[in-house]
């Protein structure tokens, strides 16, 4: 793997967390010794519209918006978001899709059956993981805002970061009851 | 939280900052004794963080001001009188602060820490504005320098050397940033923080300060045409302006010139294809180093000019070109061409470097190992998803309510009716399944739009407003409807937040619920409108869950509308209903479900009131407890009964 230059779009619905995912995920990967970008959108047009985030890490400082087919990891925290942003995943098909099983249906518009979704995921990589993230963080700490830290935990069998750099850059960020629920689903992400 | 984050910290330290974030350490590394700001994405965390530490920094005062003409107006006599000011705003708050920053550029205090910097933050692509505006045709109106970064560290640097600027020129410089670089968090090595410097004692004559004919056409070669030359002069010898990959060489003579978050993307752009150029990389964009842009232009046969939005550099470049007598290509937007598909790259919407890629194969027929044309054209997603209101947000209900007036009026009376809209989460309202909206411009402009029919027509016009956008710019448009008698109904939607920016506070907030509100005295808002003597009626739907409040909230509007139409009158109403994001509800234990055995699918609780919470699974209503904030609303509303509470 080139942790050289590496690559990960985030994608999933205003609300779900995203952005406190990429801060924590790219302050750790500050504080490993990475240079890091992510780029946000914040506002009205995200809430509940699908929001597409980037974190790199590397050698260099890079643009805040990589290449298409660059990517080497999509995160999805809403299964038919990923759909949008395949055009990131590299045609050799090695960028590993993490996908939560979360699906937000609307009632105007069809929602893309299983079938649609695994045959086009297939065509794009060989590594999909699918994690009821949701589920996961209800169970194990009886709370589901924490999902995005149980998805934070289980990227890092992909990275190159220790998970006490992580564990440590959690505890910056969350203090209390809110830092023992985190700390658990991080665990959690990370022993699945 | 912030404190610790921007303030703590050793010279030389790696620190992981927003953009923003770093904009207000380098002011703090600059001495700054001020930040005025009206929030706006994406500047609003500048002021923000800055309300949060000012006091603990000793920094004189920190305002999120009534609107930005406000906000420049109080920096700039501060300016004056010898402060290092900072205002902030985002692109289109610089319309409403361009009457006096106009003035204020034709001045030149006299005291040695005058100094003002303007934080500009433009949105290519319209992540979050009403309009694509680029900022920068101002600097030409303006006659000031300006600076732009290309990532937070750039933005810490560039906040600093627009301060030293300023203080030496005593000209405002504006810093202009894009959401990719506001809103971009890297690594960001950090200085030593200045303290201030500013003086008690400071000369604020009149010649000086005040832009009038008398002082101005006398002067103006001193005052603006003299600090435009000294700015040219550090624009020419300025380190902001450099020459990257200075040696090297392609087969086709192409030479790049850029600015901001552009370089970043022509450097992806150059790596993908394994292309190498020269690139100018302009940081001081006003005024242009003409010398330093000829001296480049003079080495290649054609020259790439990539920039977010507008032909600011290229039509320059251009011009630079020609009053120098130099034939080369200059390849880019084209002022000249309207037409999207004729140019290189487009002046609509957001640059990324598979933009810049396509436009440099164009130029330079390489043919690279990935082909991103086919990449570009993949399309899979067909699930479209609109912007929506946040679950248990009051706008919605309001609208419900609305949509049942309305046809209770249309039914009486057979007039038409128009909608006026403004700038807030509520402009949503103008999506289905409400479609409020005729006319809508910008910030505050609703009460004045519908003035400007129901003067000429014979017809019911409702403008829809917030109550931050109306403390911003909607006061002065009423007291015109009262005065003129101009029969309207304007709603203010007043949830006690600058909500879309992030639940700011505005001049009616609760001063008990945030930080700041101890330094603050609230204003009003139903006492004010009672003093200019118009029809005003209150209606609240705080934290009580009453179980007719929308019934009683159509009856409003429609008796209101009604009195409008049948007599002329101008009618207030002020809906209280607090930002759910805000809101104590959102804290309650308490959600609702559907009840499987009594749901017959009607479908109003998903599709006419449309709450995002509830969609249509296995044929009949569900609840999605991930989503649902327990308003309970759909409980009131259900014609069945079939939802019920479930505490969590």
């Amino acid at each position: 793997m080139n942790f050289e230059s590496y690559t990960i779009v985030l994608t999933g619905l205003g609300g779900q967390g995203l952005i406190l995912l990429l801060q924590i995920l790219g302050n750790a990967l500050m504080n490993e010794g990475y240079k890091v970008i992510t780029s946000e959108t914040h506002g009205l047009s995200q809430r509940g519209g699908k929001v597409t985030c980037f974190l790199r890490f590397g050698k260099d400082q890079y643009a805040p918006i990589p290449l298409l087919a660059s990517a080497d990891m999509i995160i999805a925290l809403e299964e038919s978001c990923i759909l949008d942003v395949l055009k990131y995943a590299k045609p050799d098909k090695s960028t590993n899709l993490i996908i939560s099983t979360y699906e937000k249906h609307e009632f105007d518009t069809e929602y893309p059956p299983l079938e649609y979704i695994l045959e086009i995921l297939c065509e794009n990589s060989e590594n999909i993981h699918f994690i009821p993230v949701n589920e996961i963080a209800v169970k194990s700490t009886g709370n589901l805002k924490p999902m995005n830290i149980v998805v934070l935990g289980y990227t890092l069998r992909f990275l190159p970061i220790k998970k006490e750099v992580v564990e440590n850059t959690i505890h910056d960020y969350f203090s209390g009851k809110k830092l023992e629920i985190n700390l658990k689903a991080y665990k959690e992400g990370l022993n699945l | 939280m912030s404190y610790n984050k921007v303030v703590k910290g050793k010279i030389g330290d790696d620190k992981f900052f927003l953009g923003n974030e770093a904009i207000v350490r380098g002011a703090l590394e600059s001495g700054i004794d001020i930040y005025t700001y009206y929030p706006g994405t994406p500047s609003s965390e500048v002021g923000e963080t800055f309300m949060e530490i000012f006091k603990e920094v000793g920094m004189k005062w920190v305002e999120s001001s009534i609107n930005e003409k406000v906000a420049i107006e109080v920096a700039g006599a501060a300016y004056a009188r010898g402060a290092t000011t900072m205002v902030g705003m985002k692109n289109v708050g610089l319309n409403v602060a361009s009457d006096p920053l106009f003035a204020l550029a034709t001045t030149r205090p006299k005291n040695k820490n005058s100094a003002m910097v303007i934080l500009v933050a433009d949105d290519p692509q319209q992540h979050s504005s009403a309009v694509e505006m680029d900022s920068r045709y101002f600097l030409k109106i303006f006659k000031i320098p300006a600076l732009e970064p290309s990532n937070p560290q750039e933005c810490l640097e560039f906040t600093k050397e627009a301060f030293k600027i300023s203080r030496e020129l005593k000209l405002p410089v504006i810093l202009r940033t894009v959401t990719m670089v506001s809103h971009a968090r890297s690594n960001v090595v950090i200085g030593e923080i200045k303290p201030s410097e500013i003086e008690e004692k400071f000369d604020l004559s009149k010649e000086i300060n005040v832009a009038l004919r008398l002082y101005f056409l006398e002067l103006k070669e001193e005052h603006i045409y003299s600090r435009l030359n000294k700015a040219l002069e550090m624009s020419e010898n300025s380190s902001l302006n450099t020459i990257q990959n200075e040696n090297a060489k392609n087969q086709f003579n192409l030479g790049i010139i850029t600015s901001g978050v552009s370089y970043g993307y022509v450097n992806e752009a150059l790596k993908f294809l394994e292309f190498e150029a020269p690139i100018l990389k302009l940081g001081f964009i006003n005024p242009l180093p003409e010398k330093k842009i000829v001296e480049f232009l003079k080495r290649f046969k054609q020259i790439f000019v990539v920039e977010e939005n507008d032909t600011f550099l290229e039509t320059q470049i251009l011009a630079i070109a020609q009053k120098n007598g130099l034939e080369v290509k200059i390849h880019g937007k084209d002022p000249f061409s309207y037409f999207k598909k004729k140019t290189l790259l487009s002046i609509v919407g957001e640059l990324n470097p598979t933009k810049v890629v396509l436009a440099l194969i164009k130029i330079t027929n390489l043919k690279p190992k990935i082909d991103l044309r086919q990449i570009d054209k993949k399309n899979y997603d067909i699930m479209t998803r609109t912007p929506v209101l946040c679950a248990g947000c009051p706008h919605r209900t309001t609208g419900y309510a609305l949509q049942k007036a309305i046809k209770k009026l249309k039914s009486k009376i057979s007039k038409e009716i128009y909608f006026y809209q403004d700038i807030g989460c509520y402009t949503l309202l103008a999506l289905p399944p409400w479609s409020f909206a005729n006319v809508k411009y910008c910030m505050g402009s609703s009460i004045a739009l519908a003035q400007g029919v129901a003067q000429t027509n014979d017809s019911l016009n409702i403008a829809i407003i917030g109550d931050g956008t109306f403390f911003h710019s909607g006061i002065p448009a009423l007291l015109n409807g009262v005065y003129n008698k101009a029969p309207i109904l304007i709603l203010i939607l007043d949830n006690g937040w600058i909500g879309m920016t992030g639940q700011q506070p505005h001049q009616g907030s609760d001063i008990r619920y945030y930080k700041e509100g101890i330094y603050k005295k609230s204003i009003n808002l139903e006492e004010f409108l009672r003093g200019t003597g118009t029809n005003v009626n209150v209606i609240k739907h705080y934290d009580n869950y009453d179980e007719s409040y929308s019934k009683k909230l159509k009856d409003l509007i429609y008796e209101s509308g009604l009195d409008v139409l049948e007599n002329g009158n101008l009618h207030v109403i002020v809906i209280k209903d607090e930002c759910i994001q805000k809101s104590v509800k959102r804290q309650a234990p308490l959600i609702r479900y559907v009840d499987k055995e009594i749901c017959n699918n009607c479908g109003l609780c998903y599709s006419q009131y449309g709450c995002s919470a509830i969609t249509e699974r296995e044929d009949i209503a569900y609840i999605d407890p991930n989503l649902c904030l327990g308003c309970g609303i759909c409980e009131e509303i259900c014609p069945n009964n079939a939802i019920n509470r479930e505490e969590l």
